[in-house]
């Protein structure tokens, strides 16, 4: 049961991030990729991640990618402003990016598989343990990452600022 | 890490002088949290130190002399800061403040045990870069730079996180010992997963660092930027992307060095060459120093080919001389734009006879970066290059023995711009930081050049 759910999960994250790179039309594009990040969610539930289902849920879905629909329509993408590529580029990008499939493909056929639905650590993904390490072990970074935090605000208001004279 | 906290306490206070508009206070408390953060520095040198909180970070010699060099190109870049952000916009406390963060994210990156620590202090570092490379809001050109950086900067986070996830996969450790632990262990049933991480984190530190063929964004980028940024992110910047490099590859992955080396050959052949050739066909200064310091991250990536001590060694001298020289380098660019109003090569026709100091000084950095005997470049090169001859490599150095020529050509093409094209100038004003940061990076040049025994046998 859960192994033909995770098929059909699977199946339907591929399927609606193709969409999310061929469709023409932006506003479609975010929208399948809101998509494809329930999917995940999905994912992440049957792995019994629960604190990255509710973050994945809360702050890409919901969040990050309202944020990517307003900066859309912001923007106003038209056929006209859109650079032309030429087909040199588009072939050598097709060519690297097969490459990079065909190594990360060939790196995990050569796994020997574990069962997907049958978790080898219970608790694995629930948030006490989640807090726990973050308090513990990976403490300093933790805390560490406060520092990016607080340079990109800062920096954040200083490029949304309006300068008071036109220097 | 008393280091780390003391930047990270005077960047807030930095923030809050900005808020009680002092001005003037600015620049000495930063150069002053500058110094003491040397001085943290410093006083672990040789303390035989630990991994600590739970092997996050370590700080050995290779920290301390990395972070070392750092703080003090972050000094020189300070003190010719002097009346540079004041021009650009009225928030100055921030931009300190940013660069300080952006130290401290460094310091992290030279000093990480742990995978986890490597990714937050790059991304500190890039983050606090990509506000700085758009701080000219008003220039379209800084714009552009800084959307490109963050884009390609952004992209290549991607493949180094990628890397380090799959490697994760493999060792179940981010822990660089637990790492080099399984590598030596298991040393015919090393998973696939961990050869496709450590080649995606190779994209990824080449991407940072800026070698071809990952380079499309540093000639724009630095040139876009204002020139103050380009000076930190050529020189600081980079010396800090090779140390994180470095420690990685000599601690973890040391051992399969089979597998990636003729990657890294590759790489380096064809970074000097890209880097070398497209330099001699600029007719901006800046421009020309974009793809120098290209060619200079091929140079140093020399220093891979042997991982160990001597290679450290190698690292450490050549990325000393480069960032001296190019500090002085970009102090006399940012003087000469702001009379010229241009960075072409003509701009700085005819500056020995009117500004003699400037000219004499950016010889000696030119010297310095085209690796003529007596500077410290020369010392950098021979040592890098002695190390991959200490491997046999002949047909590698031969191609950058050319390459160091053609450098040479490009180099000198400034200083025949300054001693032999007359023209009617007026003299620039040299303010008084700008001739102690020349003089003393040219003093420092020549004495490396001479008594080179000084940092040699750091390692």
């Amino acid at each position: 049961m859960t192994l033909s759910l995770f098929y059909l999960v699977a199946f339907l994250s591929i399927f609606f991030s193709l969409l999310v790179i061929f469709s023409k039309n932006p506003v479609h594009s975010i929208l399948y990729l809101i998509i494809t990040f329930f999917t995940f969610t999905i994912h992440y539930i049957l792995l019994n991640a629960q604190f990255l289902a509710i973050v994945n849920f809360i702050v890409y879905m919901g969040a990050i990618l309202v944020l990517f629909l307003f900066v859309l329509m912001l923007l106003n993408l038209n056929k006209d402003s859109e650079p032309l590529k030429s087909n040199l580029l588009k072939i050598i990008g097709v060519i690297g990016g097969m490459c990079l499939l065909v190594t990360l493909v060939g790196s995990t056929k050569a796994l020997h598989l574990s069962d997907p639905v049958i978790l080898q650590a219970q608790n694995l993904g629930l948030v006490k343990n989640l807090g726990k390490v973050l308090f513990s072990e990976f403490l300093l970074p933790f805390e560490v990452s406060s520092i990016l935090l607080l340079s990109a605000m800062v920096g954040a208001v200083l490029l949304a600022k309006r300068e008071p004279n036109n220097a | 890490m008393n280091a780390l906290i003391i930047l990270s306490a005077f960047a807030i206070v930095i923030l809050y002088l900005g808020l009680f508009n002092a001005k003037r206070a600015l620049l000495p408390v930063t150069l002053t949290g500058l110094c003491v953060a040397l001085i943290a520095v410093l006083a672990e040198w040789n303390t035989n130190a630990q991994p600590i909180y739970s092997g996050m970070m370590l700080f050995d010699n290779f920290a301390v002399a990395f972070s070392t060099i750092c703080i003090f190109s972050t000094i020189l870049i300070i003190l010719i800061s002097k009346d540079y952000f004041e021009r650009i916009s009225e928030h100055v406390a921030e931009y300190y403040a940013i660069l300080l963060f952006a130290l401290a994210g460094i310091l992290v990156m030279v000093s990480y045990y742990n995978l986890s620590m490597l990714f937050i202090g790059i991304e500190i570092m890039s983050v606090s870069l990509y506000i700085l490379v758009g701080i000219r809001k008003k220039e379209y050109a800084s714009n552009e730079a800084a959307l490109k950086y963050f884009l390609m900067g952004a992209f290549s986070t991607g493949f180094l996180l990628l890397g380090i996830t799959l490697i994760y996969g493999a060792t179940g450790s981010f822990n660089l010992e637990s790492i080099r632990g399984y590598v030596v262990s298991n040393p015919t049933s090393i998973s696939t997963l961990f050869y496709s991480g450590m080649i995606l984190m190779l994209i990824g530190f080449c991407f940072k660092i800026g070698v071809a063929p990952f380079h499309f964004w540093t000639p724009d980028v630095y040139e876009g930027s204002p020139t103050l940024i380009t000076a930190f992110m050529s020189t600081v910047a980079k010396t800090a992307g090779f140390a994180a490099f470095i420690r990685l590859f000599s601690i973890c992955f040391a051992p399969l060095s089979d597998f990636w080396m003729p990657t890294i050959v590759v790489i380096i052949v064809l970074t000097i060459f890209i880097g070398n050739i497209t330099a001699v066909y600029q007719h901006s200064f800046k421009r020309m120093l974009a793809y120098s310091s290209i060619s200079h991250a091929g140079y140093l990536l020399f220093a891979t080919l042997l991982l160990g001590a001597a290679s450290t060694n190698a690292v450490f001298v050549y990325a000393t001389a480069y960032s001296i020289a190019s500090i002085i380098a970009f102090a006399v660019l940012i003087l000469v734009r702001r009379e010229t109003g241009s960075s072409s090569f003509d701009s700085f026709n005819g500056l020995a006879k009117k500004n003699p100091l400037m000219a004499f000084t950016l010889t000696i950095s030119m010297f310095s970066l085209a690796g003529i005997p007596l500077t410290a470049g020369f010392i950098g090169k021979f040592m890098v290059f002695s190390v991959v001859l200490s491997e046999y490599r002949i047909g590698l150095i031969g191609l950058a023995i050319i390459n160091a020529l053609i450098g040479v050509f490009y180099y000198l093409k400034v200083v025949t711009a300054m001693y032999f094209k007359e023209v009617d100038r007026e003299e620039i004003a040299v303010p008084a930081y700008y001739k102690l940061v020349l003089c003393f990076s040219a003093v420092a040049t020549i004495l490396l050049g001479i008594y080179p025994n000084v940092i040699l046998a750091l390692f």
